[in-house]
């Protein structure tokens, strides 16, 4: 379990987090949500040890996460930021095949092969195995560095707006293979998602932010509330709740924004 | 594809080189020939340098065209020689006697990127960009201060120390070899066991810690080897620009893959053999009209443009 105490992240005298407390439940799937600039990515780069806090812990089940080696972190937590740009000609195979660095450190095993054929076929990605990244479409392409991570086979899968930029079914699919993840492999995942449906839909847990501290969190139920959701983003909401989930709508206001 | 073009250019390597000691050199084992021999291992070390930290450099900063010679470490060797020159004259040839240029040029090179690392990595700041800006600022004040001074010269000392400014391959000794050869055979060792990091780099810094790499540490260590690589392929044969990035960029389109483990050593052979093939034309075809860097420059060039178009994307 990740747990976070007291966490504060300034830059000079702007503070863009401040006494985050949170504890993200294991082997479910965590959404992080809030309008831009809440402090939810600040927030996701320092559980990935891309950002040091200012001040406060972070633990990973019960240790301080600066106590482990990086090498070792790697091991526990994946991270996938928003598809990174490089001028790279490689395969999706060979892209995947990363994924297994903090294990074989660049010579791959059989055992590596297989977690790598694995984590292709988890994400129906085999046929695509040859095929180079810049050749693929934004949404292929998410999927092939999430397969990435995915063979990292670590507990925890942290990720930034993975549906950024990607069509409808897409962001389905990717949805539900994190769905996945968490229902069929045990896994923690906690995404930054900005689209509330698919945070309302696809979560366990919610945590939304506001103004770099925690508006609140809790249960699909207990956040996903008219009240909680116009307090978050200013917009009036209109949640529709039936068998096949949630629907919110705040997609024509009456009256002027704040 | 990839062992066959590395195979090809290993080749190419070993025929040129023969061709460059034996070629019309009436086979007068007491006097051409070691010269000969001399100015090959120059050649061999210098390339393995030029590449070796080229390739690396590309690979820290995620970018396709540039050398280290954007950190400025050339310009601080071109400073060195001319506040020499400036302040002992002709003199300071014998002065600091047959080494001590070598040896004390790369210790300021060292001492250079020494306190520039340190400078940069003192608190939280591990951008690469930031490096880059830094260091190409310096380049430019340096170089600047550089061309002022030399305005002082006399024209006699300005010839001299224009040598000092173009890549040869025929000033350095035996000894210096020596060293420079232990040098360079330790770096490309302990180089060698980080190869899959480089990989793990080319992800960009994010995904690189993400995949348990210690990026800062990992970093400033390649620094560091590329520093000494620099340091000692331009006390050798003088700053050499931005050779460097014809022959990676070549490497990277004859590999056809981003491994360092095959581009790195196919750069090296790259750059081995436009050497060896740029001085056997200066010797041989042009009289020594002409210098390496120009040549160097117009055949990679030449072949790299041929390259790109003949495999479009590939490169």
């Amino acid at each position: 379990m990740i747990t976070v105490q007291d966490l504060h992240k300034t830059y000079g005298d702007r503070s863009v987090l401040s006494a985050v407390n949170l504890c993200f439940p294991s082997g479910q799937l965590t959404s992080l949500v809030g309008p831009n600039g809440a402090g939810k990515t600040t927030l996701l780069m320092m559980l990935a040890r891309l950002l040091k806090p200012t001040r406060g812990d972070i633990r990973l089940d019960g240790s301080q996460v600066t106590r482990i080696p990086i090498s070792e972190y790697a091991k526990q937590v994946a991270t996938l930021r928003q598809t990174p740009e490089f001028n790279l000609r490689l395969t999706v195979e060979e892209l995947v095949a990363f994924g297994r660095f903090p294990y074989s450190r660049g010579t791959l095993t059989r055992h590596d092969h297989r977690v790598i054929d694995d984590a292709l076929s988890f994400l129906s990605l085999t046929t695509l195995r040859g095929a180079y990244l810049h050749e693929l479409s934004g949404g292929q392409r998410q999927m092939a560095f999430l397969a990435m991570t995915i063979a990292q086979q670590t507990d925890y899968l942290l990720l930034d707006e993975p549906l950024n930029n990607l069509d409808i079914k897409h962001a389905v699919q990717i949805m539900q293979a994190l769905r996945r993840l968490c229902d069929e492999h045990g896994r923690t995942v906690i995404l930054v998602v900005h689209d509330i449906n698919f945070a309302a839909n696809y979560s366990d847990y919610i945590v939304a932010m506001k103004d770099g501290a925690v508006h609140c969190d809790g249960n699909v139920s207990d956040v996903i509330t008219e009240r909680r959701l116009s307090e978050l983003y200013g917009l009036k909401f209109d949640i529709a709740h039936n068998e096949r989930g949630y629907l919110c709508n705040y997609f024509k206001p009456s009256g002027n924004l704040e | 594809m990839t062992i066959k073009a590395s195979h090809t250019v290993w080749a190419a390597v070993i025929a040129l080189a023969l061709a460059f000691v034996f070629v019309r050199s009436g086979f007068d084992f007491e006097y051409v020939i070691p010269k000969r021999l001399e100015r090959l291992a120059t050649m061999v070390i210098g390339g393995i340098c030029v590449a070796w930290s080229a390739i690396t450099f590309q690979s820290l900063t995620g970018n396709r065209i540039l050398t280290p010679a954007i950190m400025g470490y050339e310009a601080v060797y071109l400073l060195f020689q001319t506040l020499l020159m400036l302040m002992l004259g002709t003199h300071s040839l014998m002065v600091l006697g047959e080494h001590g240029n070598a040896a004390l040029s790369i210790l300021l090179m060292l001492g250079y990127s020494w306190t520039l690392h340190r400078w940069l990595f003192r608190d939280d700041r591990d951008n690469v960009y930031f490096l880059l800006l830094v260091g190409l600022v310096l380049t430019m004040v340096i170089t600047t201060f550089t061309q002022f001074v030399q305005l002082k010269m006399s024209p006699g000392e300005f010839s001299i120390l224009m040598g000092y400014s173009q890549a040869t391959f025929g000033n350095a000794n035996a000894t210096q070899l020596l060293y420079a050869t232990l040098i360079v055979a330790t770096i490309c060792l302990v180089g060698l066991k980080s190869l899959p990091m480089l990989d793990v780099l080319l992800l960009g810094r994010e995904q690189a810690i993400s995949l348990g790499i210690d990026y800062r540490r990992c970093v400033q260590r390649q620094l560091f080897l590329i520093a000494a690589l620099v340091a000692v392929s331009t006390s050798l044969l003088g700053p050499t620009a931005f050779m460097g990035i014809f022959v990676a960029n070549t490497a990277y389109a004859l590999a056809g893959t981003y491994r360092h483990r095959v581009t790195l050593p196919l750069g090296c052979a790259i750059a081995i053999a436009l050497f060896i093939l740029a001085q056997l034309l200066v010797e041989h075809l042009f009289n020594y009209t002409t210098t390496v860097g120009i040549l160097v420059n117009l055949v990679c060039g030449a072949y790299f443009l041929s390259l790109m178009v003949r495999k479009r994307g590939a490169a």
